[in-house]
């Protein structure tokens, strides 16, 4: 008798826990009937970078946007695979299959956030001025094909093009695909970088210099859910701005914030916590990558840079420093989650013998000495010690030079200080940022800007493609020549970890396509 | 009297020139184009606009005329604009200086609070329990790195205990109430390790005092023994205690850097470090000019208290 009790007891214990976890299943893939959203309620948000500016085209920071994502739209939004999504987009729809231009058609009845309408000359205002190098706009870089802008009525924009421009709907994405009201910047000039005036779903009330940033809801927002109801959802937005990873969670914790990004180290503590949900997004960033300079002795010969892939073990820098929670690297710079990933193509991957043998190929059987520039982090730091002992294994030895994260980036890619560089790389999931950056002869973080014709070819084919499926074979090329060949290696790709307090809801869209929170359908349970 | 107080005033101006003259020109020994670096690590602009951003903050420029343009407007009042936020550099300051000000005078009052009775405690019972007690507390608040103090202070009073907010800041005009409350674990944290140090110099110069021999008369004519310490050898052992705590208020700045890093407080100390990694340079440079003044205005306030409290010292010299 007493057993059975024991026995019930146990079942039942089992039975609440199983409860529990089908309630954050239910809360992380889908809505239950009991969970339809509800308004109002302001959520406060830790983040561990200031916003540079707050106008998205002229901020040039990575940082910038968790912060001009909650106030701006997308000409052309994505899905978190950076798939080109309509109804969430400022265009209805799109013509790309003419090489010389582009067509975007316009959503009707959406206003800026003072009141003045979003339109074709909206539009042509806001591509002319990030083409204008006084704006030293950000991704003007990525606009270069764009000839002109004509407004051919009001809500229909053409571009004209140079050349074919294959990233097209990927760019419109990202910063350069958000809106500024032109009224705005007209009016405020310079000052305009930090008082914002967009399209999206909250409004910049208040940006006070290295504190927070406070978001009020855009009554006017054109948005709807998926059963018609206006959004957001939320009355107020605070993101906090709090430097350091364990303050973050001591906060959450305390309850003085309400949703941060999760340290890899804390993660555990979090996922057994009741309290709290966890959102994962794989493949947030490149957390590792070898960058080689292949005009400099002795990475200019490519056994050696090969030797030095094959001395690697990610695995050991992903249990040692990443606690499990992190991707050993399978494809290219583009990592998982990007429509581009390819985890089947060759890559040089950890195998002494192999490296060994490659040394001996590249003329230095008995290892040699060079210098490797990196930059000081949590994760950096332990993870080039232990590149150096497993380079040092095959005897290869390492002098690591330390320089703080733009000094080290600036003396790699154009000061040509050393032939390695350890470092990571943001979320880019479009290859053809990266490959037009990274690996083009003329690409600004191509390091020894040595000239492979055979690349540089697929790079502008890729750029000039249209079809997701024919770039999606583009891409392989590329990755085949800078893997096999060790460009650029990327070993780690990152894990993103979100956490919020139990009544924080929506966190299942919690991340875009780059791994950045955006917050406009979250919304907070009422206890 | 007023005589030194004036050539004490005019020496602050080469103090401060030198001072502005030495962070500009470090800031411009950094390895690395001035304008690449502007533009940070992680975009890449094109070469038509860093020729914009070149000619836009005179990095196309020599280095000292750099400076003599800068030095130029700083004189009719503009401190320019940062190239990261687009910010006006004054109005920047102007939100951020008053905070950290408020939490370094907190900072110091805490540090001052503790260390002055626990300096004359120690003093008189000079070999005793109460004097071991707080030489080794002070020993260990001098060892212990502010920002560990500061995660410990989190820790207790916010995530176990849950008095007292983590993070933030609220302006004391606000809610006064509100902005003691977030401004004190801060403050204990900046104050603790200035705090050790002034105890260590009140003790040891109250010590001497009482030594001397018209402290030893006075006992001898009668006195009780708190009257002749608080009465007569507190006040005379206080100039070099004056002294440090000025000193302390350079140190509590920079100090600052990583309490208000920790604590989420939009100060001074936060936007200068910040600036040097962004190579904000006016950003930096304002900084310093408004931080350097504030530390050359105490030690010349730390000069004149001394004539107060001690009449010999009249500086008519």
């Amino acid at each position: 008798m007493a057993n059975s009790n024991a026995f019930r007891r146990r079942t039942l214990v089992k039975s609440a826990v199983l409860g529990a976890g089908s309630t954050v299943l239910l809360a992380r893939h889908g809505r239950a009937a009991a969970d339809k959203p509800q308004y109002g309620g302001k959520l406060r948000v830790a983040y561990q970078l200031a916003p540079g500016a707050l106008d998205p085209v002229v901020g040039r920071s990575g940082g910038d946007a968790y912060y001009w994502r909650q106030f701006c739209d997308q000409l052309v939004d994505a899905d978190p695979a950076l798939k080109p999504r309509a109804e969430t987009s400022l265009a209805e729809s799109w013509d790309v299959s003419d090489p010389k231009s582009v067509t975007l058609k316009l959503r009707k009845g959406v206003l800026f956030h003072d009141g003045t309408p979003f339109d074709a000359a909206a539009v042509k205002f806001n591509i002319e001025r990030l083409l204008d190098p006084a704006t030293k706009a950000t991704p003007r870089a990525a606009f270069t094909a764009v000839e002109s802008v004509e407004a051919v009525d009001e809500h229909l924009v053409r571009f004209r093009l140079k050349r074919p421009w294959g990233s097209v709907l990927s760019t419109l994405a990202d910063r350069g695909g958000a809106m500024n009201s032109p009224t705005a910047v007209k009016a405020l000039g310079a000052d305009y970088a930090f008082k914002p005036v967009s399209t999206g779903p909250f409004k910049v009330a208040e940006f006070v210099s290295g504190s927070h940033v406070r978001f009020v809801r855009n009554e006017k927002y054109w948005g709807r859910d998926g059963d018609g109801n206006p959004l957001p959802y939320l009355d107020e937005i605070v993101m906090n701005i709090m430097a350091d990873p364990t303050v973050q969670v001591s906060a959450l914790k305390a309850g003085d914030t309400d949703l941060v990004y999760l340290p890899v180290r804390d993660v555990g503590g979090f996922l057994d916590n009741p309290k709290y949900n966890v959102e994962t997004f794989q493949g947030g960033g490149v957390v590792f990558t070898l960058s080689f300079n292949q005009a400099k002795p002795p990475m200019d010969n490519q056994n050696l840079r090969l030797a030095v892939a094959h001395a690697i073990n990610p695995e050991a820098i992903v249990k040692a420093v990443h606690f499990g929670r992190a991707i050993v690297a399978k494809g290219g710079m583009w990592p998982t989650g990007s429509w581009a990933y390819d985890p089947t193509v060759a890559r040089p991957s950890y195998n002494v013998a192999k490296a060994k043998a490659l040394l001996a190929a590249g003329g230095k059987p008995g290892g040699f000495e060079m210098d490797a520039l990196m930059w000081p982090s949590e994760v950096n730091t332990p993870t080039a010690e232990i590149v150096r002992a497993q380079l040092g294994a095959i005897g290869i030895k390492l002098n690591l030079k330390v320089a703080e994260v733009t000094v080290a980036t600036e003396k790699f890619y154009y000061g040509q200080e050393a032939p390695l560089f350890l470092t990571s790389w943001s979320r880019y999931p479009e290859p053809d940022w990266n490959a037009s950056l990274i690996y083009r002869s003329d690409g600004y973080y191509n390091a020894g800007k040595v000239k492979n014709a055979a690349l540089d070819a697929l790079i502008d084919e890729g750029a000039a493609t249209v079809d997701l499926e024919k770039r999606k074979v583009i891409y392989r090329k590329v990755d085949e020549i800078v893997l096999g060949e060790a460009l650029m290696v990327p070993e780690i790709y990152g894990i993103t970890y979100a956490a919020a307090a139990k009544h924080v809801m929506g966190l299942d869209q919690v991340f875009g396509w780059d791994a950045k929170m955006y917050l406009h359908r979250m919304w907070l349970k009422k206890v | 009297m007023w005589r030194y107080a004036r050539r004490r005033l005019l020496q602050l101006v080469p103090s401060l020139l030198l001072i502005t003259m030495m962070v500009f020109a470090l800031m411009h020994a950094i390895p690395g184009d001035p304008a690449r670096m502007m533009v940070g690590a992680g975009e890449a602009l094109d070469e038509a606009q860093l020729a914009v951003v070149r000619r836009e903050y005179n990095l196309d420029r020599p280095v000292v005329i750099q400076y003599g343009l800068w030095l130029g407007r700083v004189l009719s009042g503009d401190l320019g604009r940062s190239a990261v936020s687009q910010r006006r550099v004054s109005e920047e300051l102007r939100l951020r200086a008053g905070v950290t000000f408020q939490l370094g005078l907190f900072a110091w009052l805490i540090g001052a609070l503790i260390a002055i009775p626990a300096g004359i405690v120690s003093a008189v019972f000079r070999g005793r329990l109460p004097d071991t007690v707080a030489t080794l507390v002070a020993v260990g608040a001098v060892a212990l790195p502010g920002f560990w103090v500061g995660i410990m202070l989190i820790l207790l009073f916010g995530v176990r205990l849950g008095w007292l907010p983590t993070q933030g800041y609220v302006a004391l005009a606000e809610n006064p109430l509100d902005s003691l409350r977030h401004m004190l674990l801060p403050a204990i944290a900046l104050g603790i390790t200035s705090a050790a140090l002034v105890m260590r110099q009140m003790r040891s110069a109250l010590l001497e005092v009482l030594e001397q021999d018209y402290i030893r008369t006075a006992r001898a004519k009668g006195l009780a023994r708190w009257p002749v310490v608080l009465g007569h050898a507190v006040r005379n052992a206080f100039l070099p205690v004056i002294t440090v705590m000025g000193l302390e208020i350079g140190r509590i700045f920079a100090g600052s850097v990583v309490v208000e890093t920790l604590f989420g407080i939009p100060g001074m100390g936060r936007l200068m470090v910040q600036a040097v990694f962004q190579h904000d340079f006016a950003i930096v440079q304002g900084s310093v000019l408004v931080i350097a003044t504030a530390v050359l205005a105490v030690n010349f306030a730390t000069d004149m208290l001394y004539a107060v409290i001690d009449p010999r010292i009249r500086y008519d010299t």
